[in-house]
């Protein structure tokens, strides 16, 4: 039923540009699969050679260990939810539902039937003789979403389905896909630049950079246990010592940076491009940071001035200036303690080497 | 400021100016059609007359030609469109460089005299035909035929502009989910590209047609021995001019006001509607036909229509008693030359008059056309040849210019009979 | 290479039945309606006038004796040159420019209101009046003028009745009719390409010239007129070819002793019965269009996608 998806090597360039690099990646049947990365980076352009818009220049389209290669689109087991949805505005919405039906010659009473059925699916129960123009964005949406569930496709490709729908609609959006994809159990391959859904739906997120495959991991590793400095910069806010590896040992590594000498967290991944006196960053989040005093005393301590404080009720987050001139985030929960520090005044700041991640850095 | 008001005044008489000089001569020609007077004008006035329509229609060589333009016309429709529209799809898939030489080659048409269109065809095809030996009855030397593709040749360019404004609105993604779901690419363009190219489909339909109605630079050479409306009607105005044509002309100007107004009434309830949509408001429909009613246009209708009726059926038993009554005094002030035949008026028979009619028999100025004639409904076979040559009897004196003298039945366009006054020297 | 690497993705994006239709339709047009006939004219053109009978034998050898005769006539003239058929041609050029320069100057202020001043309902039933006489009829358009300028017509009467003028005057021996119905017949083609050109300028530059205190004319000048280049352009390439390539008009409106080049062309087709030279005649005229189409082009600075729309 449901059907894995391997691409190997797949490599797309238009005349001397390269909108996908090397990408090598298996999605699960059945899975909730996402392909996260900031606009132009390929996402599309991946996508479309999954669903055979596009041909790869180099390299396989495996499903179920079968090539794809020549197979049309109008053949492949997939439907596609673009990304501007290109519902069908002059016909009705059962029409647009029942499309690929009737082109696959199935007859009316049937189509409608189906229609009526994916229409109580999505929500809209009854609502079939509607024009496409009538709708809301939400329910465009959903109708997009019925309209490639009726031809029962083993992947749905949903290209970034909810980037034209408000923030409370596409919150209330997400909960609503994942249910869609529960109930019918095939495989989603999403699209995304937004981090909040690719996090929230996914079983495993692929994060994209500028055509290459940078991690692909579920969304708690990606966020704790980012293995390139894009991911970790990308997904969630995250504050970037530079510098360079002086020592590395079983699942730590030190860093020499302006601020001083930080010890952090090294995957089994990176261990070798670390070794020797390359350079590195260091990453720590903003709810990492502490202020000295409040927390258990750790090995990686410096200081540095407070330019402003916003407040958010049930957060704090300072802006600092640390010695060296870099900006940093620190996130403080409200606790019920009054902050002992003011603009102007230098701060302690802690950090616990078990929070924070050690990266290398390209030359 | 003042100046600017100053302006304004000037624009607003130039534009009136402008549009008299628009409609005035066809209002005019209009006019000329009512006048019972053997050359088409408006002074003096002579009797007011319907027979010009009646002569019209008994016209057999109007209605071949007629016959021949609505064929040529549907031929024309049936070629340019879906050929404009593949062109219109090609340039949308063809790189750069072949695009600016597909698209020059393509406009050229446009850009290009009719008349050279015209015998490049004849041309082209009368080459073919000599190397195929193909005999003067063949498709080769069919006036029909080449008229069709002469024509076809620049309504194609027009057709592909029509189609290639409404493609830049075409969101190709469309075709593509069509695709992803399951259709053929055939399925796509039916079920997807026809559906939206449907109204410039339409559009480039009329357009086509009309600009093959109208036409006459091209298909006078294309035409061979066949004729046209347009070919007809030029070989008729240049040997002489009756108001027939302008009867002619009132039912062109009639059918085309019916069809602008049916447009703009079509557009604005579009525009409504669209409008009702956006307010998510209904407008009932009495208030369309209200408004249509007090519109611009709708006054024009109204009154045209009004007129036109109270006219018709006003006047039209007296055509024949006052052509008598001028028949007369005629007699009395000059001399007339042309001997007149006496003709009967069963007047009574006249259908559709509600008023009492004469049954006096009467004689009429046009010599052997009888003026019971046009009721009859019953065509009149001597009836061009002799208005014809009697037309050259007035115009002729009249400085006209154009006789040629002759009153022979005019025969295909390439008869020796349509021969400029000015022949070309020939070595 | 390249180009299969085109047809293959071609067949490919459209299937089979629509890549066949699409390349049948615009081969056919393109070949067999638009550049076959050209080029067989051409070849036509440089062809002796032969009966069908020794077409193709050996007397079929190509000459420029068609061209030739146009400049210089028939080898027993007297006159240095055709002094029939350059006069004419030359008078058809002119008048064609007169015409073009005649539409643009009536048209322009009609566009100017049409798309800056005129609003909504006012400029759409402006359009639809100045559409609607186009939808008439060539021939009864010429025919109306006919109607208007005999010597028995509305402007001789009305004229004679002011007293303007005692005797009728021969509006078309004088040419007044021919120019008058020319420049009517192509009233739209000037004003519409020069609307589409104008209704795209933003009204707020015009707000702003009027503010620094530009008078009118100069607004126009420098702002409006080089805003609508490729309308005018346009519009006048237009009009101008189908001014030189009228026929219809000159026919009925023209005067007895006043020949239109097409007019000579349609001689050597008809009673002249000389095909190739009335071929070589219309080579003539179509490079004189295609000349001035260049020279449009060059002029205005505009590219022939703009000309031709
Ligand atoms: N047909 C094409 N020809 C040339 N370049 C293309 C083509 N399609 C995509 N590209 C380029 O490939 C890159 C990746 O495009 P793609 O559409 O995959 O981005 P994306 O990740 O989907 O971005 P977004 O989030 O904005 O949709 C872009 O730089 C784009 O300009
Ligand atoms: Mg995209």
């Amino acid at each position: 039923m449901s059907v894995d998806v391997k691409l190997e090597d797949v490599w797309v360039r238009f005349g001397s540009f390269t909108a996908v690099k090397n990408a090598n990646v298996t999605i699960r049947g059945g899975e909730f699969f996402s392909f996260l990365g900031p606009s132009g980076c390929g996402k599309t352009t991946l996508l479309r050679c999954i669903s055979g818009f596009q041909e790869p220049t180099d390299g396989k389209i495996l499903f179920d260990g079968k090539n794809m290669a020549g197979i049309g689109p109008n053949k492949r087991p997939t439907a596609l939810i673009f990304q501007n949805l290109a519902l069908f505005p002059l016909m009705s919405v059962a029409d647009n539902i029942a499309f690929g039906l009737e082109v696959r010659g199935i007859g009316k009473a049937q189509r409608r039937k189906k229609a009526d059925e994916l229409l109580d699916l999505i929500a809209l129960p009854g609502q079939g003789d509607k024009k496409v123009g009538e709708l809301s964005g939400g329910q465009k949406q959903r109708v997009a979403i019925a309209r490639a569930l009726a031809v029962e496709p083993e992947i749905l490709l949903l290209d970034e389905p909810l980037s034209a729908l408000d923030l409370k609609l596409r919150q209330h959006m997400r909960t609503e896909l994942r249910e869609i994809q529960k109930r019918v159990g095939i495989t989603f391959i999403y699209i995304t630049h937004d981090q909040g859904e690719a996090l929230t739906m996914s079983d495993r997120v692929a994060v994209m950079s500028e055509g290459v495959i940078e991690q692909v991991a579920d969304s708690v590793t990606l966020y704790d246990r980012p293995e390139k400095p894009f991911v970790a910069s990308f997904v969630g806010e995250n504050n970037d010592f530079r510098g360079r590896v002086t020592s590395v040992s079983e699942g730590y590594a030190e860093v020499e940076t302006s601020e001083g000498l930080f010890r952090g967290r090294v995957s089994e991944g990176n261990r070798d491009a670390l070794s020797g006196s390359g350079p590195a960053s260091i990453f720590v989040r903003p709810e990492a940071l502490k202020i000295a005093g409040t927390a258990t005393e750790a090995s990686n301590a410096f200081e540095a001035n407070l330019l402003q404080e916003e407040f958010e009720g049930n957060m704090r987050h300072l802006v600092l200036e640390s010695k060296g001139g870099q900006r940093l985030r620190m996130t403080l929960v409200n606790d019920g303690h009054v902050l002992d520090y003011g603009p102007g005044s230098t701060v302690p700041v802690v950090f616990n080497p078990e929070l924070a991640i050690v990266l290398p850095q390209e030359a | 400021m003042k100046s600017a008001q100053f302006l304004r005044v000037v624009l607003g008489a130039y534009i009136v100016l402008f549009f008299a000089y628009l409609f005035g001569p066809l209002i005019l020609m209009s006019i000329t059609a009512f006048n019972s007077s053997e050359f088409p004008r408006v002074t003096p006035w002579d009797c007011f007359s319907t027979d010009w329509f009646n002569v019209l229609v008994e016209d057999k060589r109007i209605m071949t030609g007629l016959r021949n333009s609505i064929i040529i016309g549907f031929g024309v429709v049936c070629l340019s469109v879906p050929i404009g529209l593949a062109a219109a799809m090609m340039l949308t898939q063809v790189g750069r460089r072949m695009k600016s030489f597909f698209y020059t080659v393509v406009v050229s048409p446009i850009l290009v005299p009719g008349v050279v269109l015209g015998i490049s065809t004849l041309i082209f095809w009368d080459r073919l035909g000599t190397m195929f030996d193909a005999s003067y009855n063949s498709v080769f030397y069919n006036g029909i035929f080449l008229s069709i593709l002469g024509q076809s040749t620049f309504v194609s360019a027009y057709c592909m502009l029509v189609f290639t404004a409404r493609l830049q609105r075409f969101d190709p993604v469309q075709e593509e989910a069509a695709l992803d779901l399951g259709a053929t690419n055939a399925q796509a363009f039916v079920k997807i590209l026809l559906p939206f190219l449907k109204p410039a489909i339409g559009s480039a339909a009329v357009m086509a047609f009309l600009a093959s109605f109208e036409n006459y630079n091209t298909t006078i050479f294309t035409i061979v021995s066949e004729s046209t409306l347009t070919t007809v009607l030029a070989s008729k105005v240049r040997f002489g001019i009756n108001p027939s044509i302008s009867a002619l002309a009132v039912i062109i100007v009639v059918l085309t006001l019916i069809c602008a107004i049916i447009h703009e009434a079509m557009k604005r309830q579009e525009a409504r509607r669209a409008q009702a949509a956006k307010d998510e408001r209904v407008v009932a429909d009495y208030a369309s036909v209200g408004r249509f009613a007090t519109s611009p246009w709708g006054i024009v209708l109204l009154v045209f229509l009004a007129g036109l009726g109270t006219i018709w059926l006003a006047t039209r038993y007296d055509t024949a008693s006052c052509k008598m009554r001028l028949q007369d005094e005629r007699q009395l002030r000059l001399e007339q030359s042309t001997p007149s035949t006496p003709a009967v008026t069963p007047g009574a028979a006249t259908p559709g008059t509600t008023t009492p009619s004469t049954t006096t028999p009467t004689t009429t100025p046009s010599g052997s056309e009888p003026a019971a004639k046009p009721y009859q409904g019953i065509f009149a076979p001597q009836n061009l040849d002799q208005v014809a040559p009697k037309d050259e009897g007035e115009a002729a004196p009249a400085g006209e210019g154009k006789s040629d003298g002759e009153s022979k039945p005019y025969q295909g366009i390439f008869a020796p009979q349509n021969l400029d006054n000015v022949a070309p020297k020939s070595d | 290479m390249a180009l299969t690497a085109w047809f293959q993705h071609f067949f490919k994006k459209n299937g089979i039945v629509l890549s066949i239709y699409l390349m049948s339709a615009v081969l056919l047009w393109m070949v067999i309606m638009i550049i076959l006939p050209q080029v067989f004219m051409l070849d036509f053109s440089f062809r002796f006038n032969l009966p069908p009978g020794k077409i193709g034998g050996e007397e079929d050898v190509y000459t420029i004796s068609n061209y030739r005769f146009l400049l210089f006539g028939s080898p027993g003239n007297p006159d240095p040159y055709n002094v029939i058929d350059t006069t004419v041609f030359f008078r058809t050029i002119l008048a064609a420019i007169f015409v073009t320069v005649f539409d643009l100057l009536l048209c322009y202020p009609i566009a100017y209101a049409l798309a800056i001043v005129a609003k909504g309902g006012t400029a759409r039933l402006m359009v639809l009046s100045l559409i609607v006489p186009f939808w008439i009829n060539e021939i009864l358009r010429a025919f109306a003028f006919r109607i208007l300028f005999g010597s028995s017509g509305v402007i001789n009467t009305v004229g004679m009745t002011l007293g303007l003028w005692d005797t009728p005057f021969d509006f078309i021996k004088a040419d007044i009719a021919l120019y008058a119905g020319l420049g009517y017949a192509y009233i739209l083609l000037m004003i519409f390409p020069i609307y589409n050109a104008m209704e795209s300028l933003d009204r707020n530059q015009l707000e702003a010239a009027r503010d620094l205190g530009a008078q009118w004319w100069r607004i126009h000048w420098r702002i409006v007129i080089p805003f609508s280049k490729p309308g005018i352009a346009s519009g006048c390439t237009m009009v101008f070819m189908l001014s030189a390539g009228a026929l219809a008009a000159p026919q009925i409106l023209g005067g007895p002793s006043s020949l239109w080049f097409t007019q000579i062309i349609y001689q050597w087709f008809n009673t002249g019965g000389n095909w190739p030279r009335g071929s070589a005649y219309a080579i003539v005229l179509l490079a004189v269009c295609i000349l001035f189409v260049l020279f449009m082009m060059r002029v205005f600075k505009v590219r022939i996608g703009e000309i031709g729309r």
